[in-house]
């Protein structure tokens, strides 16, 4: 009885994991990277205090431009790792670029 | 032909009206008080619920007969629906989030808390508790499903009209929401009693 149950659990999990790892691959969704690094820094419980449905839909409007000091969990040291964030992006989307076509024209 | 009709028929309206699965059995509650604040949201809802409900409990009807009755294994009926039921709704999030990102957002988190939904395991768990076969393992899903989605809307469209309504701030949003929903199934509970001869 006993191996029967966990013959047939072990075999239930392998099947539908087999499914999931096929539908991750072919629902794969290109996710934007300052989002993902904003989502790292929150606390990550989901409490919605910020007004928004999730850490995740936070991380994305902050993307979009919502205030950045609405996490009541966060506090000011969340604040300030998102201010970080931001102000590294600025920091990578203004820097003169190295590529060769801007070599070309600049002569 | 016209029995077999007449069978979908009532096992339709005892699934989706006189044994509301919200209104009457109870289950589900939570989407129906989360997502009924927008028409729009509380239909689509209804939608991905329904949907859940059929996969999940004909695939989990086919593993109780295939292979947990000749088994003896009955005892692991609530594990593995569970498990069954947490995958197709990891499928059904991926594949909305890829093809229907508007859907996927207006849900939130609601769309994971499918899986916990009581009513979608009450669903797969009375199928077997009422010795449904197949063909009934198809309708009264589907059936609950669809009385999940009326459930559902009419909670919408009530919130929707009282949003612009004059109440005292102590009432707001949730407070009345809750006693509509004591009035619906107050509603309800009439429909209870009507018999098919």
């Amino acid at each position: 009885m006993i191996m029967e149950a966990i013959i047939f659990m072990v075999a239930l999990a392998l099947v539908l994991g087999i499914i999931l790892a096929y539908a991750s691959k072919r629902f794969e969704v290109k996710k934007s990277e300052i989002a993902s690094k904003i989502l790292a820094v929150l606390p990550g419980i989901n409490c919605g205090a910020c007004g928004y449905a999730g850490c995740e839909a936070y991380a994305k409007a902050i993307e979009k431009g919502a205030a950045i000091d609405l996490c009541i969990p966060g506090k000011q040291e969340v604040k300030d790792k998102i201010a970080a964030i931001l102000a590294a992006e600025k920091n990578n989307n203004s820097q003169p670029s190295n590529d060769s076509v801007s070599d070309i024209t600049k002569k | 032909m016209l029995d077999t009709f007449q069978q979908i028929f009532v096992l339709f309206f005892v699934a989706a009206i006189s044994e509301n699965i919200v209104l009457s059995k109870f289950l589900g509650i939570c989407p129906f008080m989360g997502v009924s604040k927008k028409l729009s949201s509380a239909y689509q809802m209804g939608l991905a619920v329904t949907f859940v409900m059929l996969f999940s409990s004909l695939v989990t009807w086919a593993i109780n007969k295939f292979v947990l009755l000749p088994f003896d294994l009955e005892f692991l009926k609530i594990v593995s629906f569970i498990l069954v039921i947490a995958s197709s709704v990891q499928f059904l999030e991926m594949y909305l989030q890829k093809y229907f990102e508007g859907v996927y957002d207006a849900f939130g988190i609601y769309l994971p808390l499918i899986t916990t939904n009581c009513a979608i395991l009450g669903v797969a768990l009375l199928n077997i508790q009422y010795n449904h076969g197949l063909f009934e393992s198809i309708f009264y899903p589907i059936g609950s499903g669809i009385g999940f989605l009326i459930a559902l809307i009419l909670m919408a469209g009530i919130r929707e009209k009282l949003e612009l309504a004059d109440l005292p701030r102590a009432f707001k949003g949730a407070p009345v929401a809750l006693i509509v929903a004591g009035l619906l199934a107050l509603a309800f509970t009439g429909l209870k009693t009507i018999i098919f001869t």
